[in-house]
């Protein structure tokens, strides 16, 4: 009687409560899929809609009618294609850097990165803007790629030093005594030991950049090189109230961002995600 | 003989290179400029700033807006950091065991995070629409009449921090791996003292996880601080009545709306060093904490 109770109350424990925080999470995403699909132009229902009763596809045949929505997917693009493999780069060599300390220096660089990120970003805007007016570089795609050189976000730094974590002292050793430089040993010994680690770390790079909406906010006064945020905020201005047509806008933004997240799910929300971080090379 | 002891650290100093230099041009160097140009006239639309003492910290003292952008960002610290926190810590906890399906209901809890801020800001126009939207169509289906959101202070800045409650998949992640780093062997032995779930989460996870959770509670603050911008410029631009006026909103607005660029550079000073208190006291009440213990 007892133990049935208990299995019960375990059920609810793993599978029942942990479901009901997935779909309380997932729930803004379902609405805004389902916003997207109502016919363009009419009153929204006064009453929940859980599913759509005549789904449409207007409102996106709509959108690049309105605005320049290919142009500013592509200034997107490029701007991505640019920025994550310069965030992956800085972020690995960090990560390699801090797997190569000693400890004590390694709590020491830590403590001087905390310091450093005590200054929150919005803190820097205005000083960083004068800084790239006087460079000449405003209205370009240049400062868009300041997070990307400060590896986006820590904890990417983080992820490639725990994946550097599992690369044996030895392997170093050897790959030393047979005279490899430091660089040729990073790129050789240590990032192939690591691929899910670069793919984890591409894909949130990606989800970053793709979303950055300050920087082209600050910096991009020609209408034709917004990328797709900034795109989005111009559709807000235009139609504040078409809610089919603006969240249509809003699932091409974040389409993009769901489908590589789940190439990454796999790795990054693994059981064990510091093993699956490691494990790559010859799966 | 120190060739192969001594040069091992400095290579690793080598290779933090390029994201320290990053750093230093892009936060700490702009962190410095501010304080200088606190002191000017500078518009940010001339070349030439003139230094004026004392004035801008004089119309500092007189500003009411400021007062009411500090009382926001305020309120909107003590609201959302909280309830991040509470959120991406419990939910790390309770989904970190292996179980089937385990990882797409963490999949699921991370999806918030990956979306565009400007995308969810958007998209919560919608869902914290007083007609329309589908939150107060929820509370309609349990017979309350719902809030005006965005157009009344109080629920405003509710409705803010409510949203910022969902992308919190960093803090999640990172809960995730400490959790999973923790010893198995622990659990076994107080499973076996009779130490039931709560007992093990406030005598072994909590403590153990200590040093984490301060991490990601100051991480937060920071966070908090700046990501908020967004979803003010977008959901409400600093209204209603300013209640929504955050630091970074009304930072933006001097320095790059009305040409107060000086008069920002010295808010932004401002913001740093209350930034720098509220660390040092998360830090210092921490202590006391150890202390006890």
């Amino acid at each position: 009687m007892r133990s049935e109770g208990a299995v019960a109350l375990r059920f609810v424990g793993r599978f029942v409560v942990p479901a009901l925080f997935a779909a309380l999470f997932t729930a803004p995403l379902w609405f805004m899929v389902v916003g997207s699909l109502r016919p363009v132009g009419e009153p929204p229902p006064r009453t929940l809609e859980l599913l759509p009763p005549d789904p449409t596809v207007a409102a996106y045949t709509r959108l690049p009618e309105l605005i320049p929505l290919f142009r500013y997917l592509a200034n997107s693009a490029l701007v991505v294609a640019i920025a994550v493999p310069v965030t992956v780069l800085v972020a690995s060599l960090t990560g390699f850097g801090l797997r190569l300390l000693s400890p004590a220096a390694r709590r020491r660089a830590v403590l001087g990165l905390l310091a450093v990120l005590l200054v929150p970003v919005t803190a820097v805007w205005a000083t960083r803007f004068e800084l790239f007016r006087l460079a000449g570089v405003v209205d370009t795609y240049v400062p868009l790629l300041a997070p990307a050189l400060l590896a986006g976000s820590p904890l990417l730094v983080l992820l490639y030093a725990w994946a550097f974590g599992g690369v044996p002292e030895s392997q170093l050793g050897a790959a030393r005594l047979e005279g490899a430089g430091w660089l040729t040993i990073w790129r050789r010994v240590a990032l192939p030991q690591v691929r899910p680690a670069t793919l984890a770390v591409a894909v949130l790079a990606f989800t970053l950049h793709w979303s950055n909406l300050i920087d082209p906010l600050l910096y991009l006064h020609s209408g034709d090189r917004y990328t797709y945020p900034l795109g989005l905020q111009f559709l807000r201005l235009l139609n504040p109230t078409d809610w089919p047509l603006l969240m249509a806008g809003c699932v091409v933004a974040t389409a993009p961002c769901v489908v590589v997240f789940l190439l990454a799910q796999r790795i990054l929300l693994n059981d064990d995600p510091l093993a699956a971080l490691r494990s790559g090379g010859r799966r | 003989m120190t060739s192969d002891r001594g040069r091992k650290p400095l290579t690793g100093w080598a290779f933090l290179a390029p994201y320290a230099i990053a750093v230093g041009l892009l936060i700490a160097l702009p962190a410095l400029l501010n304080v200088g140009y606190a002191f000017t006239d500078h518009t940010g639309l001339t070349r030439d700033p003139q230094f004026v003492g004392l004035s801008n910290v004089r119309r500092m003292f007189n500003d009411g807006f400021l007062l009411d952008s500090v009382r926001a960002s305020a309120i909107h610290l003590a609201l959302a950091v909280p309830l991040r926190l509470l959120a991406a810590v419990g939910l790390g906890l309770l989904l970190a065991a292996p179980r089937p399906g385990g990882r797409w209901f963490r999949a699921a809890v991370y999806l918030p995070t990956v979306v565009p801020d400007v995308a969810l800001a958007v998209l919560f126009l919608w869902v914290l629409n007083p007609l329309y939207g589908p939150l107060n169509q929820l509370l309609g289906l349990f017979g309350h009449s719902g809030f005006t959101w965005l157009s009344d202070p109080d629920t405003a800045r509710l409705g803010v921090a409510l949203m910022l409650m969902f992308p919190i998949g960093e803090g999640f992640l990172v809960v995730l791996a400490a959790r999973r780093m923790l010893d198995g062997r622990l659990y076994e032995a107080a499973a076996l003292e009779g130490c039931g779930p709560f007992g093990q989460l406030r005598r072994i996870t909590l403590p153990l996880l200590a040093p984490v959770l301060l991490l990601l509670a100051v991480r937060d603050t920071i966070l908090t601080l700046q990501v908020n911008f967004v979803p003010a410029y977008i959901l409400t631009d600093g209204r209603p009545a300013n209640a929504t006026l955050y630091l970074p909103v009304y930072i933006f607005d001097q320095a790059f709306e009305f040409s107060g660029f000086a008069y920002g550079a010295l808010i932004t000073t401002v913001l740093m060093v209350v930034t720098a208190i509220v660390i040092t006291a998360l830090l210092l009440v921490v202590r006391r904490w150890r202390v006890l213990r």
